[in-house]
């Protein structure tokens, strides 16, 4: 062994891709989908009384063109629905409403989601660009706290 | 033609910790570099005792022809 090192992700993605990454983690956490909508606001869809926290993903950045601008994906579980989008400042954001429930509540699960949706795009960017590049994944895991550990090789020239 | 090996944790938040495997000297850097460019910020860095072994080197002889 070489060299360990600890890599914080930066999430530059595409609409289309973000949407991917959304359904992917949604889906392992047990959420269904709402909608994808490009008219509805975030939290429209949910009674008026119901409680609303937003969130944003740090060191994000969601590219789009002039048409995908207002584009919203929506999830929901127990009550919860949670609709990402796309800040002003091109951010990853997330608004999470759901009656009969606490503010602490609705931020722990946005921040899980939101950190699933992390993991999701860095592993489907990772395997993208290791086929591209040559790398043989020869083991994939799912370990209990749900991290993805996964071996690689590569014959260097 | 060397192989190397890289372990790759993704963690739940998505931060990556990356073992990097079979490399004496500072070949390792420019592999962490891929990776780097792929996941984003380097946030820690810790060498093993291989990277300060010598580097691997490849040999070439040239015959003249006369």
């Amino acid at each position: 062994m070489s060299a360990v090192c600890i890599l914080t992700p930066v999430v530059i993605m595409a609409w289309p891709a973000f949407s991917a990454a959304v359904v992917a983690a949604a889906s392992s956490l047990g959420y269904q989908i709402a909608s994808e909508v490009s008219s509805q606001r975030p939290g429209e869809a949910v009674h008026k009384d119901a409680k609303a926290v937003q969130l944003e993903i740090e060191r994000s950045e969601v590219v789009t063109n002039q048409l995908g601008r207002d584009q919203r994906i929506a999830v929901s579980r127990e009550g919860v629905t949670v609709t990402f989008s796309r800040d002003a400042r091109g951010k990853a954001s997330l608004c999470v409403t759901g009656n009969g429930q606490s503010d602490e509540a609705l931020r722990a699960a946005g921040e899980e989601l939101s950190q699933a949706v992390v993991q999701q795009y860095v592993y489907q960017k990772l395997m993208g660009e290791m086929r591209s590049r040559g790398f043989n994944v020869v083991e994939e895991e799912v370990n209990e706290d749900r991290s993805i550990r996964l071996k690689v090789r590569h014959w260097e020239n | 033609m060397p192989q190397r090996e890289f372990e790759i944790t993704i963690g739940k938040t998505g931060e990556v910790e990356l073992h990097v495997k079979g490399f004496k000297g500072k070949g390792c850097l420019a592999a962490v570099k891929i990776f780097e460019e792929i996941v984003g910020e380097m946030k820690s860095q810790q060498q093993t005792s291989e990277f300060y072994e010598p580097e691997e080197q490849v040999q070439y002889r040239i015959d003249q022809r006369h």
